[in-house]
C-alpha cells in the first residue's frame, strides 16, 4: 500500500504541471484543424454545391431574381465537418485555424453574401459570367441599378 | 457456444418450428427472415435459447408507402460463426399488434417499448409497457416515426401528464439520483427504493433529450449528410457511429473500399478506444473519490487528442469517414508523431497501472461490487467491456471482422471477475492492445502503396436493399442498419449503441443488498452516455425553504441572463 502511495507521488512529481495557462497564452490549433469558415467571396461562382452537401443545412440559398441570388450562412449551427470546402471547386470557402469564435450574438456567425448573376440565354437560370469585364455589365451590379442591396 | 451454424442451418432450424414465409441471404454473413407475426416468439425462443443467438435489436418501419405494411425486424447475430440474422414480421395497418418476445429475451424490453412510442405498434404481454421515449404528456395518437409525421413538427405536450414511476416497495424510501448528479457525465434519473443504506430496487426515466436523429436520417437527408449527423450521436465516441453507419450502406449498395481507407479507418477507431478509455478510467476514479488517478489519466490522454487533432482535424467530431472510404490520408511524415506518442502514452500509463494496482483502497471500492453473472449479460444482451469483464468473450472486431481487422494480430482482453474491478481491467488491457493496433496500422500504411481512398460509388443507390453493420466502440458493439430508399437517401435508419443495452442491464447489477455507497460506481461502470434535463430544486438554506424550478422557469431565467448579457456586451461595444 505504501509502496503504491510512494509509486504515486514519484510519478506525480516527474509529470509536474501540465495544465496549459490557456487563455493567457495563445493555444495554436493544429495544421489541417477545421475551424472557422472563411469565404472568399471573389472566387465564389454561387453554384451552390455547398448548399447540397451542408449535413446542418445552415447555409440557404435564395434567389431573388433571375440576376441575384443570395447566399446565407447560419454559421451558429454550423458543425464544422468542412464538407463545403471538399466540394468547392473554386476554393472559395476554407476553414481555418481559429477556434475561439464563442458569442452571445448570433449574428457574429451570420454570413450574407449577395452574388449578382447573369442569366443564361437558353435556360434562364444564373451563373456568374466568367470574365471580370462580363460581371461589370451585369445588371444590378453597380448600386444605382435595380438592387440596392450591400455587397 | 462453439456449435457453428450457417445460414442454412438456421432455416432449416427454423422451418421445423414453423412455416417461413420468405428467406434471402445477400451473402453468407446475413440472413433474412420473414415469419408470420402469430410465430415470433416460437422463432425468437428457438433462435435465443435453441441456437445461442446473441440479440442486437429490434427496428420498427413504416412501410405503408412501399408495401402497404409496418415492419417488426428482430436482429441476432451468432457471435463464433460470423452471422447475422434479421427476422421480420409484416403488420397490416389495421392491425398493430405483435406478441411481445420480452418474456424470451429480457434484453429486448427498451427496444419494444421504443416502437410502441414511436410507432404505435403494441406488443401484448410485454411486462413494463410504458413509455419509454416521449416526452411526458406527448399526445397519445402521434407516432412520430410514421412517414406521414414531419420531421419537424413538435405538438404542443400536456404538462399535467406525469410520467409513471414505479410504485416503491413498503417500508422504503426513495433516493432519487439525477437527473442531475455530480459523478455522471451525463444526466438520468435513477429512482433507488432504500431500506437504510441497502438498495432493494429501483426505477430509471431518461430520453430526457432524444434528439430524433433516426428521424432525420429518414427524412431529410442524404446519404453522406446522414454518415457526418452519426458521428454527432455520441460526444465521445462518435467516429464508430460514422464508420458502422457506412458500412451498412457500403454492404446493401455493395460498395467495394480501398484497403487503404480500411486500415485507415481501424487506425482512427483505435485512437478513439484509447482515449474514451482513458477518460472512463479518469471519471472512475474520480466517483470513488480517488482523483490522483483522475488527474494522472487525463493527462496521459491529451497527446491523444493532440494527435487526433492533427491527423483528422478535429480533437473529438474526426469526420474521416464517407460512404466509400476515408477523406483524408495519413502520409509518411504522419507516421513518426504516431509512433512516438503512442510509444509515450504506453510507458505512462504503464507506469500509473503499476504504481495504482497495488492500491488497496481502489480494490476495496471496486473488488465484488456490481456482480453481473455470464448468464445475465446474455439475458440482457450487454456489450462490450461490461461482457468482457464477465468472462464473455465478444468482440465485433473478432467475431464480424470490419474495417481492416481481418489484417490485424490481437488478443480480446476478458476476465473472469464479474465485478466493477473486472471491467476496469477489461479496459486497461484494452488501451495497451489498442496501442499496438495502431503500430500494426502504421506499419501496413507504411507498406501499401498510396491511391485512392474513396470506392466506386454508383450515381444512385438501388432502392429497397438492406445491410447492417456493427462495429465494436469503446463502450460495446455499435449497431446500425440501413434499409435504403428513392431519392437517393436512406429509408430507414436504425441506430442501437451499446449503452442501450448496458443501461438496461444496471438495475440487475443493483442487486438488492447492494450499498447505497457503491451506486455511482456500478451506473460508472458501464460507462453510461446519456442526455439532458427537465427542472431543478433550489434550497435557501439561509430562509430554510426550499422551491422547485419548472421548466418554463429555467428557460425564463436563461433568456433573461442572455439578455442581460448582450446588453453589457453592447456597451462594451460602444466604448470601444
Amino acid at each position: 500500500m505504501i509502496k503504491s502511495k510512494i509509486k504515486q507521488l514519484l510519478i506525480g512529481k516527474q509529470a509536474g504541471t501540465v495544465t496549459l495557462p490557456y487563455p493567457f497564452s495563445p493555444r495554436p490549433s493544429e495544421p489541417g484543424y477545421r475551424g472557422r469558415v472563411v469565404v472568399d467571396t471573389d472566387k465564389c461562382v454561387g453554384c451552390g454545391g455547398c448548399a447540397d452537401v451542408c449535413p446542418a443545412r445552415c447555409i440557404l440559398i435564395t434567389d431573388e431574381s433571375p440576376f441575384i441570388r443570395i447566399i446565407r450562412r447560419y454559421l451558429d449551427r454550423c458543425i464544422h465537418c468542412g464538407r463545403c470546402e471538399d466540394v468547392c471547386i473554386y476554393d472559395a470557402v476554407h476553414l481555418d485555424g481559429e477556434y475561439e469564435l464563442a458569442t452571445t450574438d448570433r449574428s457574429d456567425l451570420f454570413i450574407e453574401q449577395v452574388l449578382f448573376m447573369g442569366t443564361c440565354s437558353r435556360c434562364g437560370r444564373c451563373y456568374i459570367p466568367p470574365n471580370p469585364l462580363d460581371r461589370l455589365m451585369v445588371v444590378g451590379f453597380r448600386k444605382d441599378e435595380k438592387w440596392s442591396g450591400q455587397r | 457456444m462453439t456449435l457453428q451454424v450457417t445460414a442454412e442451418s438456421v432455416v432449416q432450424a427454423v422451418k421445423e418450428k414453423t412455416p417461413i414465409l420468405e428467406y434471402y441471404s445477400p451473402s453468407d454473413r446475413r440472413l433474412y427472415l420473414t415469419v408470420a407475426k402469430e410465430a415470433i416468439r416460437t422463432v425468437a425462443d428457438m433462435l435465443f435459447n435453441g441456437l445461442n443467438a446473441r440479440y442486437l435489436i429490434s427496428s420498427g418501419t413504416d412501410r405503408r408507402q412501399t408495401d402497404g405494411y409496418f415492419e417488426v425486424l428482430h436482429f441476432f447475430a451468432f457471435d463464433r460463426s460470423n452471422l447475422r440474422v434479421g427476422v421480420r414480421c409484416l403488420l397490416n395497418p389495421e392491425d398493430l399488434e405483435i406478441d411481445s418476445i420480452t418474456s424470451v429475451i429480457p434484453g429486448a424490453g427498451w427496444a419494444e417499448r421504443e416502437i410502441q412510442d414511436l410507432l404505435g405498434i403494441r406488443f401484448v404481454g410485454h411486462p413494463d409497457p410504458r413509455p419509454l421515449v416521449l416526452p411526458d404528456g406527448f399526445p397519445e395518437d402521434l407516432y412520430p416515426l410514421r412517414k406521414d409525421y414531419p420531421y419537424d413538427y413538435k405538438p404542443p405536450l400536456d404538462p399535467n401528464k406525469k410520467f409513471p414511476f414505479k410504485e416503491p416497495p413498503a417500508d422504503t424510501t426513495v433516493v432519487t439520483v439525477g437527473p442531475f448528479f455530480p459523478v455522471l457525465e451525463e444526466p438520468s434519473q435513477w429512482r433507488l427504493f432504500v431500506d437504510g443504506e441497502v438498495v432493494v430496487g429501483c426505477d430509471y426515466r431518461g430520453f430526457y433529450n432524444h434528439r430524433a436523429i433516426e428521424k432525420l436520417g429518414d427524412s431529410v437527408l442524404t446519404y453522406n449528410q446522414a454518415c457526418l449527423l452519426a458521428e454527432r450521436i455520441c460526444g465521445i465516441c462518435g467516429c464508430v457511429h460514422s464508420t458502422s453507419y457506412c458500412q451498412a450502406v457500403e454492404e446493401a449498395a455493395g460498395i467495394e473500399v480501398p484497403v487503404r481507407a480500411r486500415v485507415i479507418r481501424s487506425l482512427i477507431l483505435e485512437l478513439e478506444r484509447i482515449h474514451s478509455h482513458l477518460l472512463w478510467l479518469g471519471l472512475a476514479c474520480h466517483i470513488i473519490g480517488f482523483d490522483y488517478g483522475f488527474m494522472q489519466s487525463w493527462r496521459i490522454r491529451e497527446p491523444i487528442m493532440w494527435l487526433a487533432e492533427y491527423l483528422t482535424g478535429s480533437r473529438k467530431h474526426f469526420s474521416i469517414n464517407l460512404v466509400g472510404g476515408v477523406r483524408r490520408d495519413i502520409g509518411p511524415d504522419q507516421f513518426e508523431r504516431i509512433l512516438s506518442v503512442t510509444g509515450q502514452v504506453e510507458k505512462q500509463f504503464l507506469e500509473l497501472v503499476e504504481a495504482i494496482e497495488g492500491d488497496t483502497v481502489l480494490r476495496s471500492r471496486l473488488e465484488d461490487v456490481g456482480i453481473l453473472t455470464p448468464e445475465e449479460v446474455r439475458k440482457m444482451g450487454s456489450v462490450g467491456p461490461t461482457a468482457r469483464g464477465s468472462g464473455v468473450a465478444i468482440d465485433a472486431r473478432k467475431d464480424h471482422p470490419y474495417a481492416a481487422y481481418d489484417l490485424l494480430d490481437f488478443t480480446v482482453v476478458t476476465h473472469d471477475g464479474c465485478d466493477n474491478l473486472a471491467r476496469t481491467l477489461v479496459r486497461i488491457g484494452e488501451i495497451f492492445e489498442s496501442l499496438k493496433i495502431m503500430r500494426q496500422c502504421v506499419d501496413l500504411l507504411s507498406e501499401l502503396p498510396e491511391g485512392e481512398l474513396l470506392g466506386e460509388i454508383p450515381d444512385e443507390i438501388p432502392p429497397l436493399k438492406e445491410g447492417m453493420h456493427a462495429v465494436e466502440a469503446p463502450r460495446g458493439e455499435v449497431f446500425h442498419y440501413v434499409l435504403t430508399g428513392y431519392d437517393n437517401r436512406p429509408y430507414r435508419w436504425k441506430v442501437r449503441a451499446p449503452s442501450y443495452q448496458n443501461i438496461q442491464t444496471v438495475p440487475v447489477m443493483l442487486k438488492p443488498g447492494t450499498f447505497l455507497a457503491d451506486v455511482p460506481i456500478t451506473l460508472g461502470s458501464v460507462d453510461p452516455c446519456f442526455s439532458c434535463t427537465e427542472r431543478m430544486e433550489i434550497v435557501d438554506q439561509a430562509k430554510s425553504h426550499s422551491y422547485v424550478l419548472e421548466e418554463q422557469d429555467l428557460i425564463d431565467l436563461s433568456r433573461k441572463r442572455y439578455l442581460k448579457l448582450k446588453e453589457q456586451r453592447g456597451k462594451a461595444h460602444d466604448q470601444v
